[in-house]
């Protein structure tokens, strides 16, 4: 598992945590090389750290270990020339001058055997499994496996689609009963609700009384299944792994603001949010809101070639004939001319804006003359005491470090209803604002949205497209000062700029002479 | 076979053997009160179970007195110290420690307390064997006579010794009667196994030290503590002391539960003991400590039955449940109900023992209904290689690989007939008994 270290150091306006001390290390040698080990730590920790690839199926490195799987098994002497045995990795501690090797003929063997035992009644279904390509026992099975199987056994016939919820399918047959499901429940969510029932060659996974699961992070559980006994429903046959293009990036849905791992099909249509570790900030894990929430950012196109109600490709500007498409220069053009006019235009950013994106907003304010806000909705439901804050504001505590003051729905709606015009900024800002009430305002209102998406509103003077979290590349500060970074994981459409460019641009036209 | 002293079995002849007046008419609680009342610190009641050379009589054979001092240091270690008594007696083949519990309950409760009193535990629990009603009947019947003569609980005989004995009920799983499994199963979690390190005189039950033994064991430390090292040593046979309960089953005139002293042959055992072979047959093979020890052939006849010398025979003294298989017994059907059962009884946590009993199981089934290949012997013995020994968290996979292995080694040649015929010559001409579907 590979372990991607806070990309981005803490921005400079916040106090970076101080480093944790240095915990005591002791050495011990692990394939011939000299290393320091945590003691406090198993010693597939210390062959990890080193680069040195064990493979493991009930270790995780987030959960306790329990050293069933027995894949793990190194060869262990307690010093040099000492006498070695196969060991358990995750079960054993390190001791100062223990010598690990991991790649001799006893190791492997081990290991084959052990890759033999749990294959015997695996089914051989890799080509419609979705974990084929990112599946621990395939992988391995491929590097130390045999080619052949030996058993004529008829395999286990069990369960092949087992409902646990809204979110988890599970095969029976494919489970190899690591038990990283039922630790998870048991030590990360603290609400046990998986078990192993039955006994031996008997056991399966199961749900106490058969209760679907529920909670906010069931899906972590198909992230850490090493086989492909537990898949998301969302995700099931939607791709092949190998063709999902992974971008690093930051969940948008709370101001936590989890690492996460964007994956898109063919690099174009996004398929699957995964958790990416990060100790600072979401260690292995993330919730099911952040993670099924990339359906917003695949809006589809209005209908019959229409601007409202859908994705906003381009601009529009309000003629005399209702809203018409226009190029960019011309919508920014029309736009500053009517912000110039305007006295004191309101302007309203979205939390979800970037830092980068929020400078060159107050770049555009300050040639205005005004001072933006930014919409802040009241704290959901989702509150809990693992990961979710509750804010929906991904990049508040950056807005708020820039200077940015935060105004709420209600406020800057009765605001927007006496203004006679208001720019508003950033992906979400109709939604955050409430779309029905924003259809309410006068059309004296004169409103310039720049957001994902258009919506039919009469107070609409222009619109103009701007790319989602994950078409863009820029930085949000989470409720806790660590730096979330965000890449282009698929392209905007053609014709959606981004948005900070946008905004330099109607700078650029506010300053210039006017048009008319 | 000479004379030879016994007293494990002494005071069950006697009517009412189970009660506590019989008991105390017997000299029984004595051995407590000369621990109390000279008083004997608790580290001379180890020291003489050191010196009696007692080896633990559930399997292991491991020095009882060495195990006791294990235990950490009390001055160092606050925590609460248990004792846990291993009752849970499922081992194919054992039956043992039922006729000391169902007919002599107060040896084991005295045992507990010297136990307890050694290892300064504040308390002991027998976790008995679901199946075994009067056993567990008898056991508790006999705490609470005890609890009611100041002999358990608060204050024992006076003294400020203090302790509490608990009875447990298994629910039929044979992985309980691992002793880290037993502890998860008497914490109320499932039996699965702990891995070691932490050994249970680290961290056993609740986290605590903790020291597991049998009941036999157990039932040996009265006579130990009362009648001394020496005597105790006189018994036996140097490094396998005192006697053992041997229980005796299979194609013998006279199965049952004898007390015998170590360093009888197995031959001895079978002809002056269980009354040799029945139906006047000859005898094939005998496992010499229960299912999970390996099978040895009618040539190892002769071995010493002690610890040392059943293992340099190639086999375990085990538990000294000798079961004897006559010459019309079939080893392949004999290994078919034997790995069975320890697929049904693995507890599914380690992926060789899981997988590894199941395979076993259906090759052996295959082999024995003539269905078998030329090949399926080999990997019989490639299989078990893999899975044991010391490979998985508990002993359960090496007890399943340990009689396939001796059982291929000593009778190959019957598991080719099979192959080649296409059918087991030795099969029964009854019909099979038929599978016991949902059975726990």
């Amino acid at each position: 598992m590979s372990q991607t270290p806070n990309p981005a150091p803490s921005s400079a306006s916040t106090p970076a945590p101080a480093p944790a001390p240095k915990p005591a290390t002791i050495k011990i040698q692990v394939d011939g090389r000299e290393v320091e080990a945590d003691p406090k730590q198993p010693l597939i920790r210390a062959c990890h750290d080193q680069g040195v690839d064990v493979p493991m199926y009930c270790y995780h490195p987030g959960l306790s270990p329990v050293g069933s799987c027995r894949i793990c098994q190194v060869e262990v002497a307690a010093g040099p020339g000492q006498p070695s045995r196969v060991v358990a990795a995750c079960r054993t501690p390190v001791s100062p001058g223990m010598v690990v090797q991991t790649d001799t003929p006893k190791a492997h063997e081990t290991r084959r055997e052990c890759l033999e035992f749990l294959l015997k009644n695996h089914p051989l279904d890799c080509p419609i499994c979705d974990k084929a390509g990112e599946c621990d026992l395939q992988d391995y099975s491929f590097n130390e496996g045999q080619g052949k199987g030996r058993s004529s056994e008829p395999r286990r016939k069990l369960e092949k689609r087992k409902s646990l919820g809204d979110v988890i399918v599970l095969d029976e047959e494919r489970c190899i009963l690591c038990s990283r499901c039922v630790r998870f429940f048991q030590e990360v969510t603290h609400k046990p609700q998986l078990t192993v029932s039955g006994l031996g060659s008997r056991s399966t996974i199961a749900t106490f009384a058969d209760k679907p699961l529920s909670g906010n992070y069931q899906g972590n559980i198909a992230d850490i299944c090493p086989v492909g006994a537990l898949t998301l429903k969302p995700f099931r046959f939607q791709a092949r792994v190998w063709n999902l293009s992974k971008t690093l990036s930051t969940c948008a849905e709370c101001s936590r603001g989890c690492s996460i791992t964007v994956e898109a099909l063919r690099g174009k249509e996004v398929k699957r949010f995964r958790p990416r570790f990060n100790p600072q900030v979401n260690q292995h894990w993330m919730c099911d809101v952040g993670r099924f929430a990339y359906a917003p950012v695949t809006q589809a196109l209005p209908p019959e070639g229409g601007i409202v109600g859908g994705r906003l490709v381009g601009a529009a500007i309000r003629g005399y004939h209702g809203l018409e498409r226009v190029e960019l220069e011309s919508a920014l053009a029309e736009v500053a001319d009517l912000l110039r006019a305007a006295s004191k235009p309101l302007v309203l950013l979205s939390p979800f804006v970037t830092q980068e994106e929020a400078r060159a907003a107050l770049e555009l304010c300050a040639g205005l003359g005004v001072a933006p806000r930014f919409v802040s909705p009241a704290p959901n439901n989702l509150k809990d005491d693992l990961l979710h804050t509750g804010d929906p504001c991904p990049n508040r505590r950056g807005l708020s470090e820039l200077g940015v003051a935060a105004i709420e729905p209600a406020a800057a709606l009765a605001e927007l209803a006496a203004a006679n015009a208001a720019l508003l900024v950033g992906e979400r800002i109709q939604s955050l604002l409430d779309v029905a009430a924003l259809a309410k305002l006068p059309a004296t209102a004169r409103l310039v949205v720049l957001d994902v998406a258009a919506h039919d509103l009469a107070a609409l003077s222009a619109a103009i497209g701007v790319p989602t979290h994950v078409e863009k590349s820029g930085q949000w500060i989470n409720v806790d000062g660590h730096v979330g970074v965000l890449n282009v994981a698929v392209p905007a459409p053609a014709g959606v700029a981004p948005l900070e460019r946008t905004l330099r641009e109607l700078l650029e036209h506010c300053r210039a002479p006017a048009a008319r | 076979m000479k004379e030879f002293q016994r007293y494990l079995l002494d005071r069950i002849a006697a009517a009412n053997s189970h009660t506590l007046s019989v008991y105390r008419q017997q000299g029984g609680y004595k051995a407590i009160e000369k621990v109390l009342k000279t008083p004997l610190k608790p580290e001379d009641v180890i020291t003489v179970m050191k010196d009696s050379g007692l080896r633990g009589r559930g399997g292991a054979g491991f020095p009882t007195g060495m195990k006791w001092s294990f235990m950490p240091d009390v001055t160092k270690d606050p925590r609460p110290r248990y004792l846990a008594v291993n009752a849970d007696e499922s081992e194919p083949g054992t039956c043992k420690d039922r006729v000391l519990m169902e007919r002599d309950p107060h040896g084991l409760v005295e045992g507990c307390l010297i136990a307890c009193y050694a290892m300064r535990a504040k308390a002991a629990y027998i976790y008995v064997r679901g199946e075994y009603r009067l056993s567990y009947d008898r056991v508790q019947a006999a705490i609470d006579e005890a609890r009611a003569a100041g002999l358990v609980g608060k204050n024992i005989l006076g003294t400020d010794f203090s302790c509490d004995i608990w009875m447990h009920k298994g629910a039929g799983a044979y992985i309980c009667g691992e002793e880290t499994g037993l502890m998860e199963s008497l914490e109320g979690k499932r039996g699965h196994p702990r891995p070691k390190p932490p050994f249970p005189a680290g961290s056993g039950l609740w986290k605590s030290p903790t020291t597991v033994n049998n009941v036999e064991t157990i039932f040996n430390a009265p006579f130990i503590v009362e009648r001394g090292a020496e005597w105790f040593k006189s018994m036996g046979v140097p490094k396998s002391t005192g006697n053992f309960l041997c229980g005796i089953s299979g194609h013998v005139n006279k199965p049952g539960v004898y007390e015998l002293p170590f360093g009888l042959t197995a031959r001895q055992i079978l002809d002056e003991v269980a009354g040799g072979i029945w139906k006047g047959r000859k005898l094939k093979a005998f496992f010499p400590g229960g299912s999970s020890t390996g099978l040895m052939p009618a040539s190892a006849i002769d071995v010493v039955m002690d610890h040392d010398s059943v293992k340099a025979a190639g086999s375990m003294f085990g538990t000294a449940a000798m079961i004897f298989l006559d010459e019309t017994a079939s080893i392949p059907q004999v290994m078919d109900v034997t790995l069975r059962f320890y697929d049904h009884e693995s507890c599914g946590q380690c992926s060789q023992c899981r997988e590894g009993t199941q395979w076993l199981h259906q090759m052996f089934h295959r082999i024995a209904r003539g269905k078998g290949k030329r090949e399926d012997i080999d990997l019989l013995v490639s299989l078990a290689n893999g899975m044991a020994p010391g490979k998985t968290i508990c002993a359960l996979a090496d007890a399943a690989a340990i009689p396939t292995l001796a059982a291929v080694k000593h009778f190959r040649a019957e598991f080719e007939q099979c192959v080649e015929l296409g059918r087991d010559p030795l099969a029964p001409t009854h019909a099979p008994a038929p599978e016991l579907q949902g059975a726990h």
